[in-house]
């Protein structure tokens, strides 16, 4: 089934993150993460998804899967 | 540790910008790196990004051109406040789903009140499209605690034909030394549905001028969200988001302008419907509930000037829909003032369980069919650049974007029908313009 295999996943990953090491990053270490172009485009982001919310069956994933339009 | 008072929109900032990285204290925000570029300084509580957008259809189809506008107050202790705003005007030509013919085609418009024309070989198209949309969302972040925040919002919109009601909200848990943040959210919306000339019986025939009797009044759906993911901060450089999502639509799911033609099986033209003059078209039809799956991961990179973000998407419903998309990204600084972005996107999906091109007269009617392109098989690829520029007086910007798109039928071409493309290709142009200031 779709949702367990895709829990499945995501818990798997969720895990291997967690368990890694990778949180050897200390705050002082995070100039890079906290620059602004590595930061999300949210107006970007947002008429990119309405756009293809409206031409295509599927929309979301990065966030709640849009509506509020009738173009769909 | 938080700052108190020095920085309050430096707070903000880092609050709102790395909440999908795993937030960092407010004191590790200010990029350390001088030869960096374009980190804007903290200035005021107020940020306004605006854009105007133009987006084009190539052949007469739908175009919109489309302000948006998202304005953010912060306040002291890493409280803020969002609010965002869009308005679009709609025109153009939209695709009926009804199929080309060596014949003229002549149908009813959605009102009843008039008549419109395809030309043997042309692609029929309903040109009375025109809509504006007025949408506005508002979200609050609140921080709970020291590691935790919440976001609250509401969400409405109107168009003529359409409105919407929402609320969304979402949590998120700092942990790790701030290198994971767990995230879960929902969202809830309510819409309703009032079609010119009425939402129309799902494969109802399409009747004659002044003929409503296949129309219904207006309807309703709600839509729940849901989602859970994990930011993981990998390196220095490095960053992974994974986010599963889940939607539940139920209520009136279909599109109440699209039709289906029902062809004769050996000539593959139109047969006669029940009107005079007006061949057999068939309203669409669709379940009235969807549930869908998502995941979605993205990658983020920092080089020493540039950065890059990789994002995929799965999806599957149970329409039998399942897409897959992949995203990319490239800033290139080009100095400390300016940049240069690069995009590519591609996209797949299978078509839906009851998407049909057409149907067959002397068949059995399936109980869902629907020829709305957008639940074809697809392929789109999207690639664009954007230039941004920081100046004295806000930061500008250009993207421009072309949007190709490629439908596939899975039905047979019967008789005439050898002769056409029954899902025509698709290509659009996106102009933007956008204006950022912080005051």
């Amino acid at each position: 089934m779709e949702l367990h295999r895709m829990m499945f996943v995501l818990a798997a990953v969720a895990c291997a993150l967690v368990t890694s090491g990778c949180a050897a990053v200390k705050p002082w270490e995070r100039d890079l993460h906290a620059r602004e172009d590595m930061q999300p485009d949210k107006l970007d982001l947002a008429i990119d998804e309405h756009i293809y919310f409206s031409k295509e069956a599927s929309s979301g994933g990065r966030s709640f899967g849009g509506g509020g339009c009738g173009c769909n | 540790m938080q700052l108190k008072k020095k920085s309050v929109l430096g707070n903000a900032i880092a609050s709102a910008a790395c909440s999908l990285l795993g937030a960092l204290p407010s004191t590790h925000v200010v990029a350390a790196d001088a030869t960096v570029p374009a980190t804007a300084p903290a200035k005021g509580p107020w940020t306004v990004d605006t854009a105007l957008l133009y987006y084009g259809e190539s052949d007469g189809r739908v175009k919109d051109k489309s302000l948006r506008m998202a304005i953010q107050r912060a306040f002291d202790e890493d409280r803020a406040l969002s609010i965002d705003i869009a308005v679009d005007s709609l025109t153009g030509a939209s695709p009926t789903g009804a199929v080309p013919s060596d014949v003229p085609q002549t149908f009813t418009r959605p009102s009843a009140g008039g008549t419109y024309q395809a030309a043997p070989g042309q692609l029929p198209l309903d040109d009375t499209f025109k809509d504006t949309r007025f949408a506005i969302a508002a979200d609050w972040l609140q921080p709970i605690g020291e590691y935790s925040r919440v976001d609250v919002g509401a969400s409405a919109s109107t168009e003529y034909d359409y409105q919407h009601l929402g609320a969304n909200a979402r949590l998120e848990f700092d942990f790790n030394q701030r290198n994971t943040t767990l995230f879960v959210g929902a969202a809830y919306g309510q819409e309703t549905i009032d079609p010119v000339g009425g939402a129309p019986i799902p494969l109802a025939p399409m009747q004659g001028v002044g003929n409503s009797s296949s129309k219904l009044g207006s309807d309703s759906k709600n839509v729940i969200d849901g989602l859970v993911g994990i930011s993981q901060i990998l390196s220095r450089r490095s960053a992974l988001t994974l986010t599963y999502s889940y939607s539940q639509q139920s209520g009136y799911l279909n599109d109440p302008y699209k039709i289906l033609t029902v062809v004769d099986p050996v000539t593959g033209r139109p047969v006669a419907g029940p009107s005079p003059g007006l061949g057999l078209y068939l309203y669409d039809s669709r379940p009235d509930s969807r549930a869908r799956h998502g995941l979605f991961g993205e990658w983020r990179h920092a080089f020493d000037r540039d950065s890059m973000a990789v994002s995929f998407r799965l999806m599957s419903d149970d329409w039998g829909v399942k897409s897959s998309t992949a995203e990319a990204r490239y800033r290139w600084n080009l100095g400390a003032r300016s940049y240069l972005e690069p995009q590519i996107r591609f996209y797949h999906q299978g078509a839906a369980d009851f998407y049909h091109s057409y149907l067959v007269s002397g068949q059995p009617l399936p109980q869902f069919a629907s020829a709305d392109y957008r639940l074809a098989q697809m392929n789109a690829v999207t690639t664009g650049v954007k230039y941004g520029r920081r100046t004295g007086v806000g930061d500008f910007s250009v993207r421009l974007e072309y949007y190709k798109q490629t439908t596939q039928s899975a039905d047979p071409k019967i008789g005439v029908l050898a002769n056409y493309d029954l899902v025509p290709s698709m290509s659009a142009v996106i102009v933007q313009f956008g204006y950022k200031i912080n005051f």
